[in-house]
């Protein structure tokens, strides 16, 4: 069994150098490089191997090289660099200000790796310097040479707080620094893999914060308070909705008692409506009754008027027929009579004269027409007592207003 | 307890033994792709028995050297890029110095093989496997040669004065050849990582 052999006993470790005299015992050593470890061998001042994801064996002891430097037949100066390979950040502090005078405090992050192969150039690193290389003694070499020739160029070039938060700020930082620092870094065995810039707040950030928060504050308190009377607005609302709505109930309701007190009273009107269309149905009835009886008097009274019309135009008919035939008769005598005077030549101028004064006088004898003149007291004809309209003698009823004679 | 467990653990390292010694030599089919590694790397063999972890980190460390070649060369490129104030072909050349350095991290940390135990379920690499990683190595060795040979066009580019146009296209076929190396190189991982469960 042989004895693990730890040449890294704090994470912050990067490098470290390790006289490999001084480990000297009667016990076998072995020492397990991990992926991201490596270890060069310098053997009587010789760079040999660089090894990793290995096993080493015996590493710095065991028997048999007891006995081989009791020989003299091993090397008399045997060093181990044992490395980390992995990416490892460099924070370094820096303090500067920008062109408008603003104070700038902050860290500059370097990240950087050590390749198996560049490991022997550590040994720079080491010659004037203490065999361990932790990431805190590794920033403190880089300090000055950041300061100077990466981050006050960088800031120079700052117009403003916004520049410095820029994308654009941040790349060519990066670019910057690769430029500037890899002679250095890769003198050390070093390769940068990324830079970036972390600043604090400046103090006219922290104005524009306080300014910003106080806004935020107003805005909020603002918000809050619109977003009260709004909540009061609605609760007014709801309530003076809440109050109508108790009215309007109250109302309806007391509505409703009237409309109740209203329908008693339109059922007592319809009611007497009723009994008062039932009376006038009867009435209506009673006078239509009434009235087909009057009207069956006056038909009866018309019936026996046109009854006494026609006899009468019959008479008047037969009275002028008597009267034309007589007319004619006379009218044949007088042309006979006339004949006979022509024929005698007796017709004269005296005769023909006194025939027409005859003619005249026997038409005034017989009527103008001969139609029927009435007699000189029918003025004095009977009358209906109702309509005073003219009868006729006989009838026993009035043919005008139907009322019984 | 501790002596029985250790003689259980010896024989199944000698049973282990015996099963990886009937691992070929170099098949013929192979053979001219190891020759072509060889004009890169002379030490170069194959994955003969007892050889395959040497094999696989001389073909790693050959990436990373050429990696770190294309890388240099990229470098340059930008540092000049930065001071003559052409940040356009500086912002082209860091992204393609942050591919490179993500290749080499790659395969600075990738899988080499292991042992497994006897009774593990992982399967151990085939004659098939071997020749499948062989051609690999080779097209991977391929790919990153030309990549140097394209930051060595871009830089001669940028020294003699060729339009940004041009210079930045080289830069950005230099990437992009990194790039495919990187993803052809991770598949070499389902081959040496023993994925695969072994067959039944």
């Amino acid at each position: 069994m042989s004895n693990r052999y730890k040449w890294r006993d704090n994470p912050n470790i990067l490098a470290r150098l390790i006289n490999a005299n001084n480990l000297n015992t009667w016990k076998a050593q072995e020492v397990v490089l991990k992926p991201n470890e490596a270890c060069a061998f310098i053997v009587d001042g010789r760079i040999g191997d660089i090894l990793t994801e290995k096993v080493v064996s015996n590493i710095a002891g065991g028997f048999n090289r007891f006995i081989g430097e009791m020989m003299g037949v091993t090397a008399k100066d045997r060093r181990l660099l044992f490395a980390m390979t992995g990416p490892a950040d460099i924070s370094i502090p820096f303090s500067s200000n920008l062109p408008n005078g603003t104070k700038v405090n902050g860290f500059a992050n370097i990240r950087v790796q050590l390749r198996s192969e560049d490991l022997p150039k550590l040994l720079n690193m080491f010659a004037n310097s203490a065999p361990i290389l932790d990431r805190k003694r590794l920033a403190e070499v880089l300090h000055n040479e950041l300061m100077m020739r990466v981050i006050t160029p960088s800031l120079a070039e700052c117009s403003d707080e916004a520049m410095l938060r820029s994308s654009a700020f941040q790349d060519k930082f990066e670019m910057r620094t690769e430029v500037e620092l890899r002679p250095t870094l890769s003198t050390l065995g070093f390769t940068i893999l990324k830079a970036f810039i972390t600043s604090n707040q400046t103090d006219n950030e922290k104005i524009a914060q306080l300014q910003t928060e106080l806004a935020a504050a107003t805005n909020t308190e603002g918000a809050h308070a619109e977003a009260l009377m709004e909540r009061i607005a609605i609760r007014e609302a709801a309530t003076l909705r809440r109050i109508e709505c108790e009215v309007n109930i109250a109302k309806a309701e007391a509505a409703g008692k009237v409309t109740v007190e209203l329908q008693s009273e339109l059922k007592e009107l319809r009611k007497q409506e009723a009994q008062w269309e039932a009376e006038l149905k009867r009435d209506e009835g009673r006078a239509n009754l009434r009235m087909k009886e009057s009207s069956h008097k006056t038909e009866q009274a018309m019936a026996l008027f046109e009854q006494v019309q026609a006899k009468k135009k019959e008479r008047i008919e037969q009275q002028m027929e008597h009267q034309n035939q007589r007319m004619d008769k006379q009218n044949e005598l007088q042309m006979k009579m006339m004949e006979m005077a022509a024929n005698n030549n007796a017709l004269t101028p005296e005769v023909m004269q006194e025939f027409l004064r005859q003619q005249t006088a026997q038409k005034a004898v017989d009527g103008p027409g001969g139609e029927f003149e009435p007699s000189a007291d029918s003025s004095k004809e009977p009358t209906c007592q109702s309509c005073s309209k003219p009868i006729m003698a006989g009838w026993k009823a009035c043919p005008h207003c139907g009322i019984a004679l | 307890m501790q002596y029985v467990r250790q003689t259980a653990q010896a024989i199944i390292t000698r049973m282990y033994k015996q099963y990886m010694r009937q691992m070929p030599a170099v098949p013929i089919e192979v053979l001219p792709y190891v020759r072509g590694i060889q004009l890169v790397l002379s030490s170069y063999e194959g994955y003969t028995k007892g050889k395959r972890r040497e094999a696989d980190r001389l073909i790693r460390d050959e990436i990373k050297r050429a990696g770190t070649r294309a890388r240099n060369h990229i470098s340059n490129i930008h540092d000049t890029a930065f001071k003559t104030d052409r940040l356009s072909i500086a912002k082209i050349a860091k992204l393609a110095t942050t591919q490179i350095d993500c290749l080499i991290e790659d395969v600075d940390k990738s899988v080499t093989g292991m042992n497994h135990a006897f009774f593990s379920g992982s399967r151990s690499a085939k004659v098939s496997d071997l020749k499948n990683l062989i051609k690999h190595d080779h097209d991977v060795i391929e790919m990153v040669t030309k990549a140097i040979n394209i930051a060595n066009s871009a830089e001669h580019a940028f020294s003699s004065s060729e339009s940004d146009e041009d210079i930045t296209n080289l830069i950005q076929q230099c990437q992009q050849m990194i790039t495919s190396c990187q993803g052809f190189f991770n598949s070499r991982n389902k081959i040496l990582g023993g994925l695969r469960q072994k067959a039944k």
